[in-house]
């Protein structure tokens, strides 16, 4: 019960409310001051005056500040509400959750505080909560339609999809007449339901309750896709044959609407008497649609033989012909098929001597117009072949240089053609001049924002974090709060972020790269934080349909391999950080290197120097927490970033605990990457959590039984169970005996690991992991691994990154200094122009 | 290249391009918020051939159109706008973004009854001018000037939907018609109410045609959202 007050006072409350409404915040605090002034102990001023300093970015302050309101008033809604709204700012949702609901329990009637809590249920996706209060707020206004969506919404989440479809008949019952076609909320609403219908399984009703809204449906395209589904799916093949051709005619660059045609048209392309209707099929559609590209493009997925050879050699003069440029992205991947590599090769080498002998391309109608287009052509033929072996299926990178420079000769000033030319050198290994010459690229077309992008990627490539940044800044908002990279971080440029993480880990300055690892979690945070308004605005909006999209997509955000390559790596970190605590110190290359006095020494000093750099640290954030916020030259407002180089996440006491929140999102949502299971292993083994590390073994081994970092962990796990640090529970024991086999409880470990070896003769990155092991099971077998590894470098097949990791493996080994020499001088001999191995 | 509807799991590969590509860039909402106001008018350019990776890749997107209906048009009429349009260049040449804006600007006339188009283009680029005046015959408005943070002027440029609409009109018919002949005859009942509603969608749309042709834009606009309310 709220504390009463007198009239004047509760005049200056309502008003109070109203200027927190409309932001007017000086104006509510000198109200709340007013009445505070009179009945110090109000708690329901104190509340509002603490929402209103929450909004003012004190939420320490407004924090304390409700405590006290609700000591002074614990039975206030008021209170309560407010003090879950500060939870809610702070997106501690649970204890959000727990205030609305003690608000409620005092004041059941306040839509105010229902809509709050429904909204967070929704968000934390606590469905059946989210069930019983959006049919609160419908009972309370039922005349509003999105009312009875939104309940609709709710149990279609929760997964009861009868109770969805009723909630919506129900409403609908009560329409006495139709609305009128232009209601797109009633189109969608229709639309809607039949989504529901066919999810549940039932398409023969999906497809009636289409057929009686389709020519209503505003949404087009979205009406006649499903209509087309449902006919497929239902065998119905000479209706589905007519909508696809309907929605072709819509838009002829989907393939989905010619795998729906084919389909309809029972046309199989592994069935090689389909294979002539389905040419002509395409043949129709392509002279029916002169710019189509979809219908060419797709019989050379189909084709084989001499078939394939003539459509290609079309396919390909009339893109070269056309000069465009992405005429190798858009054919690389039938590469796949090593046959019909040979003939688009032989095709397109074909074309460059034709020109050579006679000016022309073979065949007299083509020859006008290869003479007309002689020139450009001619340069489309060279591209493609430069594409053509720099790319990893059929890769030569002599002859693509070979072309590129050619080329360059024609057009030095050419965007595309250097930049080519640095990914050649890339692919080279020479990153510095990978750099150099994608520098050179960009400042031929200084105000094209993709050269620029292209070139900051490669100064990152080759660790030069600040050249790039100030490439990325003659395109960013530079007066944003932070400067450009306070721009990219607002602007959520993943790509940026990672590259610059990555060169920061490469260069051993571990805290930034922590520190940019953890922002890309933080993006997803935000990313995930977004949906929380649309949880009213798309009722409001009506765009259900793309409502429910968007919460499905939200519940797997984090499968995306942006977010995969900045937890492997960040877990990465922290477990040499667990395994290493000298880590964070950050001269720990240097240390490696003395003897054990001087090591003394010198970690003493750092530690005095680390002191003193974290005093100063607490100075300027002393200094910092008085103004608490930053102004940017835009006049926008952030946050102060309290630890802008990571030093803080370096420091971490528990670096396992940290890494395990990279971990979890990862398994849940993307357990097909091995590499997170191999990372999910490493962190649950070092928190003897055998069971659990367990299950990543056996997952890993699903996807790949014989990935290199799977053969290493099963022999350490073997070890870790043989003579466990803890005795393991008699049920873990049971379990282990029972699901883990590979080696086995009584293997000869070392035969074991040899067997691999031999199998695995000719691939570096399973000899590294053998040799690994054989240092793992004994230490004294080095020199041999030594040896060995070297000659990894001799294997037919092996790449730079694999020699890279070779080298890994000797820091890893400690390796005496010439080892890594020998080995450095090798690679190098064989990748000349590699950066990574030249000293 | 597909193209097709934006998704909502398109979103950070369309952010990744348009950051790639554009100094004008959004954050993840903005794109959202296009996402669940106009999920009908935003597509995407995908690059299907690549072989995956893993079973999470996402769609790779080398082109999109961002776009919008008018919240509180000033001139009171309903119409559409491109928010953001561009293209990798490594695939341009291909015709991208023209499909894009074809695929977007009928469905702001068929799903949300807009009545012309309106972007905004920098006048150094001459590219997209020629796009967007000789390809696919949008005409200069005006001139707005400094429009853009680095303080270039741009075109107001803009594209009237009737013809796109009329031509829509004759689609729907067609296929409606085509539909009902195919499809399952019913009863008598049945069959005669379908011929009366058949008429009656005629007899409205003959008048809508006329009442716009006759009276202009603006007098249909007011008519129908008379006959709506």
């Amino acid at each position: 019960m709220p504390q009463p007050l007198p009239a004047k006072e509760a005049t200056l409350f309502r008003s109070l409310v109203k200027y927190y409404e409309g932001k007017l915040y000086k104006k509510g605090l000198k109200a709340a001051e007013q009445i505070l002034k009179k009945h110090p102990n109000h708690g329901d001023t104190e509340a509002m005056k603490a929402l209103i300093l929450n909004s003012l970015n004190q939420g320490d302050e407004a924090f304390a500040l409700c405590k006290e309101a609700l000591r002074h008033d614990m039975k206030s809604h008021v209170c309560w509400h407010v003090y879950g709204l500060l939870w809610r700012s702070v997106k501690n949702y649970p204890e959000a959750i727990k205030s609305y609901k003690m608000a409620l329990r005092l004041e059941p009637t306040s839509l105010s505080i229902l809509r709050d809590l429904a909204l967070l249920q929704c968000q934390v996706r606590d469905y059946e909560g989210y069930i019983e209060s959006r049919r609160k707020m419908m009972q309370d206004r039922p005349q509003l339609r999105q009312n009875w969506t939104a309940l609709a919404v709710a149990y279609h989440l929760a997964g009861n999809l009868a109770e969805a479809e009723n909630v919506l008949n129900t409403y609908e019952e009560t329409l006495k007449q139709p609305p009128p076609k232009s209601d797109l909320e009633h189109s969608e609403a229709t639309l809607y339901k039949n989504t529901i219908i066919a999810e549940s399984g039932d398409l023969v009703r999906a497809l009636e309750h289409l057929d009686g809204i389709i020519n209503n449906s505003l949404d087009r395209s979205a009406a006649l896709e499903l209509k087309g589904q449902y006919l497929l799916q239902l065998g119905r093949n000479d209706q589905a044959t007519a909508l696809y051709r309907v929605l072709l005619d819509r838009n002829s660059e989907y393939r989905a609407y010619f795998d729906g045609l084919e389909k309809a048209l029972g046309l199989d392309r592994s069935n090689t008497a389909d294979i002539e209707k389905l040419t002509k099929l395409y043949q129709a559609h392509a002279s029916n649609n002169k710019r189509n590209d979809a219908s060419r493009r797709i019989p050379l997925d189909f084709l084989t033989g001499e078939a394939f050879k003539t459509a290609a050699d079309d396919y390909l003069r009339r893109m070269l012909n056309k000069g465009v440029p992405s005429t190798f992205p858009n054919i690389k991947s039938l590469y796949q098929d090593p046959e019909k590599k040979a003939v688009i090769e032989e095709l397109v080498l074909g074309y460059v001597s034709d020109k050579q002998t006679n000016g022309s391309a073979e065949g007299e109608s083509n020859s006008q117009v290869a003479l007309l287009n002689s020139d450009r052509f001619e340069q489309s033929v060279l591209y493609f072949l430069a594409q053509h072996y720099n790319y990893v299926q059929s890769r030569d990178l002599a002859k693509a240089m070979d072309y590129i420079d050619r080329l360059l000769e024609m057009d030095p000033k050419s965007v595309d053609y250097n930049q080519t030319k640095a990914r050649i050198l890339k692919h080279a290994g020479d990153i510095q001049k990978a750099s150099e010459t994608m520098n050179h690229a960009r400042e031929l077309d200084v105000r094209d924002r993709y050269i620029n992008t292209k070139c900051a990627k490669y100064q990152l490539r080759n660790n030069e974090n600040e050249n790039a940044l100030e490439t990325m800044s003659k395109f960013t908002r530079n007066e944003a709060v932070g400067g450009p990279l306070g721009d990219l971080h607002d602007m959520q440029c993943m790509w940026y972020l990672l590259e610059d993480g990555e060169a920061f880990l490469r260069q051993q300055k571990y805290g930034l790269a922590l520190k940019r690892f953890t922002t890309i979690a933080d993006i997803f945070e935000i990313w995930y934080e977004d949906q929380f308004d649309f949880h009213s605005f798309s009722l409001r909006k009506g765009q259900i349909r793309a409502y429910i999209d968007m919460v499905r997509w939200e519940d797997h955000l984090r499968d995306h391999p942006f977010y995969t390559r900045a937890a492997t790596q960040a877990i990465d970190l922290y477990l040499q950080l667990a395994d290493n605590p000298q880590l964070s110190s950050a001269d720990q290359t240097g240390l490696d290197k003395l003897d054990p006095t001087e090591r003394k020494k010198a970690e003493k000093k750092a530690k005095k120097e680390r002191e003193k750099a974290e005093k100063a640290e607490a100075d300027r954030k002393a200094a910092a927490a008085a103004k608490a916020t930053a102004k940017g030259d835009d006049g926008e407002t952030k946050k102060e970033d309290p630890d802008p180089n990571g030093e803080q996440l370096l420091q971490t006491k528990e670096p396992l605990e940290v890494a395990l929140k990279f971990l979890r999102p990862m398994l849940e949502l993307s357990p097909l990457i091995i590499e997170a299971q191999n990372a999910g292993f490493e962190v649950y083994i070092r928190r003897n959590k055998h069971l659990l590390a367990l299950k990543c073994l056996l997952s890993a081994r699903d996807i790949d039984p014989e990935n290199p970092k799977l053969h290493e962990q099963s022999v350490r796990f073997r070890q870790a169970v043989t003579k466990p640090s803890e005795p393991l529970s008699s049920q873990a024991s049971q379990v282990i005996q029972e699901s883990f086999t590979a080696p086995s409880a009584d293997a000869d470990l070392e035969a074991y690991n040899n067997d691999f070896l031999k199998k695995h003769a000719q691939s570096a990155s399973h000899l590294q992991s053998g040799y690994n092991v054989r240092y793992i099971l004994d230490n004294s077998s080095k020199a041999q691994n030594e040896e060995d590894l070297q000659k990894t470098l001799d294997l037919s097949d092996i790449t730079i990154q694999e020699a890279q990791a070779g080298l890994a493996l000797l820091d890893q080994w400690k390796s005496e200094q010439k080892a890594k020499d020998d080995y450095r001088a090798k690679a190098a001999g064989r990748w000349s122009q590699a950066t990574v191995f030249k000293n | 290249m597909d193209i097709r509807v934006l998704r909502p799991s398109d979103i950070p590969h369309v952010q990744l391009a348009n950051i790639t590509n554009l100094p004008e860039n959004y954050f993840c909402k903005y794109y959202l918020y296009h996402a669940m106001s106009w999920p009908q008018l935003s597509y995407v350019a995908v690059d299907v051939s690549r072989p995956p990776k893993t079973p999470y890749d996402p769609p790779k997107i080398v082109g999109y159109v961002l776009a919008k209906m008018e919240e509180d048009p000033s001139d009171g009429v309903q119409h559409g706008h491109i928010t953001s349009l561009s293209v990798m260049r490594t695939h341009r040449r291909l015709g991208l973004a023209e499909k894009l804006m074809r695929q977007s600007q009928r469905a702001m006339a068929e799903t949300f009854n807009a009545h012309y188009v309106s972007l905004h283009v920098r006048m150094s680029n001459l590219a997209a001018l020629h796009l967007y005046r000789e390809t696919l015959g949008f005409t200069v408005e005006k001139v707005e000037s400094k429009y853009y943070a680095d303080g270039e002027d741009a075109y107001s440029m803009r594209i009237e939907l009737a013809d796109l609409k009329e031509q829509l009109l004759d689609e729907q018919e067609a296929y409606e018609d085509e539909g009902e002949a195919v499809g399952d005859e019913g009863t008598e009942e049945e069959r005669k109410e379908r011929e009366e509603k058949r008429e009656k969608r005629k007899a409205e749309r003959k008048m809508r045609v006329r009442v716009g042709r006759n009276k202009g834009v603006m007098d249909l606009v007011e008519k129908n959202e008379v006959a709506a309310a």
